[in-house]
């Protein structure tokens, strides 16, 4: 469904040129579900902006459906990091914000009441707590039915219960909706409870350091199990390994 | 009601500060030099249709000088700022034009339109239509990278993405600065009827009006207060619109983020 071949991401050119990306490939399968994990700052947003076509690869290319990402697709969803909501929007305005640029007349009130916002359709933003915005975004990316969704650390700075929630909710919504999906994080766990495999990169410029196999994700009890255990410790040991 | 109060305790204040004014001034110079509140009031009073046209023909002007003024400004300002290339070539030139007084340039707006009702919209105009461009570039230029991100994201076409993120993100300032502005603006309007206005009689604006009068100092008061009646209206007026359209800036916890 998504290939990433050899792509590399530069910021700048010349003598204050960062690179972000060095040479990453991988590819996932219809229906999916790839965590990437790295430290921070390593590059990891550029990675899903590049596949959402909102950033030209410097070199490579990135494959959808077989055809080379050139530009925004409809069919792709992006939830951005702190879920990027439109301060002037209500709940509703926001979650509607791709169906409506898209002229699609669907409603939206189903995901909302799914993701425990009904009552709250009115609100603006900076009326909610920080876990209601991210359910915003999340909402916002649903809302269309994407074939791909792409996740930008949904869940990061949230108080730990939370964060359950929201990852169980993403598992659900997964198995519901069988969207292509990627998750992007720096947090071992929940790379180890949501994604079937994943991608680890290293400090900037990233590259790819380990594709993990996780088959015994799917459910939420998987956390916590001895496997699960296991699987978080020899990701940290990757992670943490110099070099 | 306790805004209508502190407005109403505001008021007072001024007539008692006019007043005392009025009374040490013609304590000190031996003769009147500015008429009273109610000598000014009973003037307003005998010529109260005169100054009612006046307030009208004035508040029409100014109305629709700020609507041509926003309705050139905003886009030409949102477009120098968030466009990158405009910007370059825009950005000295509004720079340059900026700081120019429309006062400087009468002359030669009066001979390039003449002295007909559009030569006093241009002026007022000239003066509005660079706060708005100045605000809507300066906000412009730093809209938060994920908002447009998210909208981008989304696949929308150039100009939703000033629909949905350009116009609404800069709005508020945009509003604010043309507030800001009414006090320039109503100078500037004051000029207009006066210097470019001379052959108007004083129901045709109340800066006529006041020049009109200027040897009856009473009524050329009642003038100047109803000028500043006028310029406390749209002051309001804008307070009132950027409440309403912007509403989302006036929610949640203040000091919260978001
Ligand atoms: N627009 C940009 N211009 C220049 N450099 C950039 C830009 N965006 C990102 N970078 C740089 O590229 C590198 C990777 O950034 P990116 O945001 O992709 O990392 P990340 O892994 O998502 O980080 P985080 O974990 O903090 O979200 C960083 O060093 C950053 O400074
Ligand atoms: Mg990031």
């Amino acid at each position: 469904m998504i290939e990433v071949q050899n792509v590399s991401i530069v910021y700048g050119s010349g003598q204050g040129a960062v690179p972000a990306l060095e040479d990453i490939s991988f590819s996932v399968g219809e229906g999916e579900m790839v965590a990437v994990v790295g430290p921070s700052g390593c590059g990891k947003t550029s990675l899903l902006l590049a596949i959402d076509g909102l950033l030209r690869p410097t070199s490579g290319r990135i494959l959808i459906g077989g055809e080379e990402v050139r530009g925004v697709r409809r069919d792709v969803a992006l939830i951005l990091q702190d879920a990027g909501l439109l301060p002037w929007k209500t709940v509703r305005g926001n979650a509607e914000l791709t169906l409506r640029i898209q002229k699609r007349r669907e409603s939206v009130d189903g995901i909302l009441s799914a993701l425990g916002l009904n009552g709250f359709e009115g609100r603006f933003p900076a009326e909610l707590s920080e876990g209601m915005r991210r359910r915003v975004g999340i909402a916002r990316a649903l809302a269309l039915r994407p074939k791909v969704l792409l996740m930008d650390e949904p869940m990061a700075n949230l108080d730990s219960l939370t964060r359950e929630r929201i990852q169980n909710l993403i598992l659900d919504l997964w198995w519901e909706m069988g969207f292509t999906g990627i998750l992007v994080t720096h947090d071992i766990e929940e790379a180890v409870f949501l994604g079937q495999r994943i991608v680890v990169l290293s400090p900037r410029p990233a590259r790819i350091r380990a594709i993990l196999e996780n088959p015994g994700m799917g459910e939420h009890a998987y956390r916590g199990s001895p496997e699960f255990l296991e699987r978080a410790q020899g990701l940290r040991r990757i992670l943490e390994a110099n070099g | 009601m306790k805004q209508v109060f502190a407005y109403f305790l505001a008021v007072l204040m001024v007539f008692g500060a006019w007043a005392l004014v009025s009374f040490s001034l013609a304590r000190a110079k031996g003769r009147p030099i500015l008429p009273y509140p109610w000598q000014a009031a009973a003037a307003a009073g005998e010529n109260i249709w005169t100054l009612l046209s006046a307030f009208g023909v004035s508040a029409l002007r100014f109305l629709l000088a700020l609507v041509v003024a926003f309705f050139v400004g905003l886009p030409l300002g949102l477009a120098a700022g968030f466009e990158q290339k405009l910007e370059q070539f825009l950005s000295p030139l509004i720079y340059l034009l900026y700081p120019m007084p429309p006062v400087a340039l009468l002359l030669f707006l009066y001979l390039a339109f003449g002295l007909g009702e559009v030569v006093r919209l241009v002026v007022v105009v000239m003066a509005l239509f660079f706060q708005v461009v100045v605000a809507a570039q300066g906000a412009a230029k730093f809209i938060a990278p994920t908002h447009i991100l998210a909208v981008r994201s989304t696949g929308a076409s150039r100009w939703q993405l000033y629909w949905h993120v350009v116009v609404p993100a800069t709005l508020p300032s945009v509003l604010t600065a043309a507030r800001v502005s009414v006090g320039l603006g109503i100078t500037m309007l004051y000029i207009a009827e006066t210097k470019l206005g001379i052959l108007l009689p004083p129901s045709q604006g109340l800066g006529r009006f006041i020049e009109y009068y200027t040897f009856r100092a009473d009524i050329a008061l009642a003038g100047v207060v109803a000028l500043a009646l006028l310029g406390l209206l749209f002051y309001v007026l804008l307070e009132v619109l950027e409440r309403r359209l912007c509403r989302w800036k006036y929610v949640g916890v203040k000091g919260a983020g978001s």
